[in-house]
């Protein structure tokens, strides 16, 4: 330990100015306060940080507040956005181009000036090749017209409904910039772990293990923005450590559920801590029961309804989400306010039912009280799939299907399931993205490659849903495009390619003294630009 | 004699008092249990002593405590039991032969246990279950694989001085064939310190088992206290009784089968000393 001392006159010094660093703002300022340092817990350390390779919250969590999109989600904006990079944005009548008009006078971290070149390159070179949710959205992607540096044309080889545009352009359409990425490999380039944006932070610092660090953009475009001087993201991987972390203070939220569902109840009666369940309302996750349609058994509609009846979705909702979660009735979720619709078959929990199907289809009972066996994987990203796991495991057992459950780490997992489908039956936790042709109709539509994970992997084949879907996908008008998905979630329903068992956003735990927490629906992965700690 | 001298020490009665209650919990789980422990017998968390028909109460999903308490006993003595059983074969043969065949053969099996010693035997464990995939008798083998070492080297040890006595070299002489030499003669003589590793090696395949479990790497399909201490973790501070219950039947039972263990040692030791 060469080079520290620690003395007792230093530690007081030490700890005298921390106190008057505290007491000072408090008497000088009493208006509204800019700055401040945000301590936010992280639970996870991505590999790769650039948001237009990698369109997944979280990588969004930390580097969307370094890399913007050309628009975020809104509670209250036109269409439910709110401008970004782009101002306004506006579709041919043949569907075959959208022109985006950039903002002015937008810098990057380092200096150059933003440019519809960026926008040009950001899509044809990273979104569509590389991008996991742009590949789909994008594929028919010809060429972007850039005809002066603020503007941005959009060609399509087939005709793209701007609405379907418009609902990926938060989560799809992270401008990164051309020139530190232009002639190089861009999935090995540096910048993808250190990101260089025109958000209103710039990527400090990362200590792997510790901590992420973002620092004030003071040529930000947002007019007095961002009011934070710096974000830290604490590595805490333990999730039963970010409620101790948030009550000694170490830090002001916690976002994601990195508190426990069950530690809510006592922590929301801490005082100076709030449990905020607001702010993930474009981030809907839908907890889904997976079929391999290649089983014999599950190839029978029959089975299929009787698993469905056998699950008891209150149970689910109230026992392994505690109520921070609503019941499924179908694969679109019950808050998107655009596509969903309640007129479709559903599956009440009726056990004596379920093993009535299941004789029907010609499963009876044997000697040992069983019909056949299964093998289930859950998903382990959450507590709560593998808690559902154990729970879908009982709940078949009492109509006679004998699921052995299969535990695996992450990676073995989506092996097992989107690559070698060595499984019967998973529980998967997909996210319901604003749109159903983002990442939602890829869950039952057939002919997808193996390996791509939260797609339909089950050998599931239905040509009708499939002509629906890419019906759908060429359909400019938005109310016949809306007309379509609600026949898409009835067929769903009535088939069952897979079960929808619930729908739930997370929660945020923060400090009373952290303001504009939640304001967007896709508040913990947006820009934070006007959150601040009030001190 | 011996169980007389056995039964002094308190720490050995102690020890088989535990090891009988374990015993019994493991055999009478299916009766007193019957059905799938893992079965959801009533409202989630309830407290322990509320409810008489759930005595422990239950967990997050609803699930008797007490039931999973009985048929934990069973996959952790099962567990335990299995291991040094694997362990003690395999070492006892690794160790006896090294030691009867000498040479090249000695340094050979002798470097492959130097091998294994030197890599934590709970990252061997960890290393094994993650990629094969938990269930019950890969957990065994687990656990076997890191701790077959200790019997192996003992083994080797008490051979390498039986191997130079007379009735060894008797049993040569009438033209007994080396490998009946090794296992009839020498091995049987050369077991009673390598089964006094047994409690140590029981003990701690229970404790691996129990953290294999903890770390989501035991079989899902059973009942294991690792596995319901890991399940109580998440509400730690609102329902501590789900880890701490599990928690105290671990370290009773670690305890009872190392205070069993030495007292056997100790009577043994005692009366040899006395022949």
């Amino acid at each position: 330990m060469a080079g520290f001392k620690i003395s007792r006159r230093r530690v007081l010094a030490g700890s005298a100015f921390l106190l008057a660093s505290t007491a000072l703002p408090s008497i000088g300022w009493t208006q509204a306060k800019k700055g401040g340092r945000l301590v936010v817990a992280a639970d996870s350390e991505p590999r790769n940080l650039n948001p237009a390779i990698v369109a997944s919250n979280g990588v969004f969590f930390v580097a969307s507040k370094v890399v913007e999109p050309l628009a975020e989600a809104s509670f209250d904006g036109e269409g439910g956005l709110e401008p970004r990079l782009a101002t306004s944005w506006e579709g041919s009548e043949d569907g075959l181009t959208v022109t985006f008009k950039l903002r002015e006078g937008v810098t990057w971290h380092d200096g150059k000036p933003f440019t519809s070149a960026d926008v040009a390159f950001s899509a044809l070179n990273v979104w569509k090749p590389l991008q996991n949710l742009g590949r789909v959205v994008f594929k028919n992607l010809e060429a972007v017209e850039t005809p002066d540096e603020h503007t941005a044309v959009f060609k399509f080889s087939k005709p793209t409904p701007l609405q379907l545009i418009k609902n990926a352009l938060p989560a799809l359409t992270s401008v990164v910039p051309k020139h530190v990425y232009e002639g190089k490999d861009i999935a090995e380039n540096p910048a993808n772990n250190a990101p260089v944006g025109t958000g209103p932070f710039k990527f400090a610092e990362h200590k792997p293990g510790e901590y992420y660090r973002l620092e004030r953009n003071d040529k930000y475009w947002g007019e007095s923005e961002p009011q934070l001087d710096e974000i830290i993201y604490r590595v805490l991987p333990d999730r039963a450590a970010a409620a101790g972390a948030l009550e000694a203070e170490e830090i002001q939220l916690a976002a994601f559920s990195a508190v426990p569902l069950a530690d809510l109840e006592r922590i929301s009666k801490v005082p100076g801590i709030r449990v905020i369940t607001e702010g993930y309302e474009a981030l809907t996750y839908q907890l889904v029961v997976e079929i391999n349609h290649r089983r014999k058994e599950l190839a029978d509609l029959k089975v299929r309804q009787a698993i469905a009846h056998a699950i008891d979705k209150d149970f689910v909702v109230k026992t392994i989400f505690l109520g921070y979660a609503k019941p499924a009735t179908g694969i679109v979720p019950q808050n998107d306010k655009q596509f969903y619709t309640p007129d479709v078959a559903t599956y009440g929990f009726d056990v004596a039912k379920a093993n009535a199907l299941l004789d029907e289809a010609g499963y009876p009972k044997k000697d040992d009280g069983k019909r056949f066996a299964l093998k289930l994987l859950p998903a382990p990203y959450f507590n709560e799939t593998k808690q559902f796991g154990d729970y879908l495991r009982q709940a078949l057992a009492a109509v006679g299907i004998d699921a052995e459950l299969v535990n695996n780490d992450s990676a073995a997992h989506q092996k097992a399931v989107y690559t070698d489908h060595a499984f019967d039956i998973a529980i998967a936790p997909p996210v319901f993205r604003g749109d159903p042709a983002i990442s939602t109709t890829i869950l039952v539509q057939s002919g997808i490659p193996d390996g791509v994970p939260f797609s339909n992997q089950g050998g599931y084949k239905n040509d009708a849903l499939d002509a629906l879907i890419a019906k759908a996908a060429e359909t400019l008008d938005p109310a016949a495009r809306i007309e379509l998905y609600k026949e898409f979630q009835k067929k769903v329903a009535a088939d069952l390619p897979l079960i929808n068992v619930a729908e739930w956003g997370f929660i945020t735990v923060a400090r009373d003294t952290v303001k504009n927490v939640s304001n967007n629906p896709r508040w913990a992965v947006s820009n934070w630009a006007d959150t601040y700690v009030e001190t | 004699m011996s169980l007389r001298r056995l039964f002094r020490s308190p720490e050995a009665v102690a020890g088989f008092v535990i090891l009988g209650l374990l015993g019994a919990m493991a055999l009478t789980a299916p009766l007193l249990f019957p059905g799938d422990p893992l079965a959801i017998a009533g409202q989630p968390l309830l407290r322990p002593f509320q409810d008489w028909a759930l005595p422990l109460g239950t967990d997050r999903l609803g699930r008797d405590v007490l039931a999973g308490l009985f048929h934990g006993a069973r996959t952790s003595l099962a567990v335990g039991l299995a291991a040094a059983a694997a362990s003690i074969l395999v070492g006892s043969v690794v160790g006896t032969v090294a030691g009867f065949a000498g040479g090249l053969v000695d340094e050979v099996l002798m470097r492959i246990t130097d091998a294994f010693q030197t890599v934590p035997g709970f990252l061997l464990s960890l290393a094994l279950v993650s990629v094969v995939g938990p269930s019950l008798s890969v957990v065994v083998a687990a656990i076997a694989l890191s701790a077959w070492t200790g019997p192996a080297r003992i083994a080797r040890a008490e051979v390498l001085s039986i191997r130079e006595r007379d009735y060894v070299a008797s049993a040569r002489v009438i033209g007994m064939h080396p490998i009946e030499i090794a296992f009839r003669e020498v091995l049987p003589n050369a077991l009673p310190p390598v089964l006094a590793l047994s409690s140590v090696i029981v003990a701690a395949a229970i404790l691996t088992e129990a953290a294999l479990s903890f770390l989501g790497l035991g079989d899902p399909n059973r009942v294991t206290w690792g596995g319901m201490i890991a399940e109580g973790r998440a509400v730690l501070r609102s329902a501590p009784f789900l880890s701490v219950i599990p928690g105290i039947a671990l370290v009773f039972s670690v305890l009872g089968v190392y205070l069993a263990g030495e007292g056997v040692v100790e009577s043994t030791a005692a009366r040899e000393g006395q022949a």
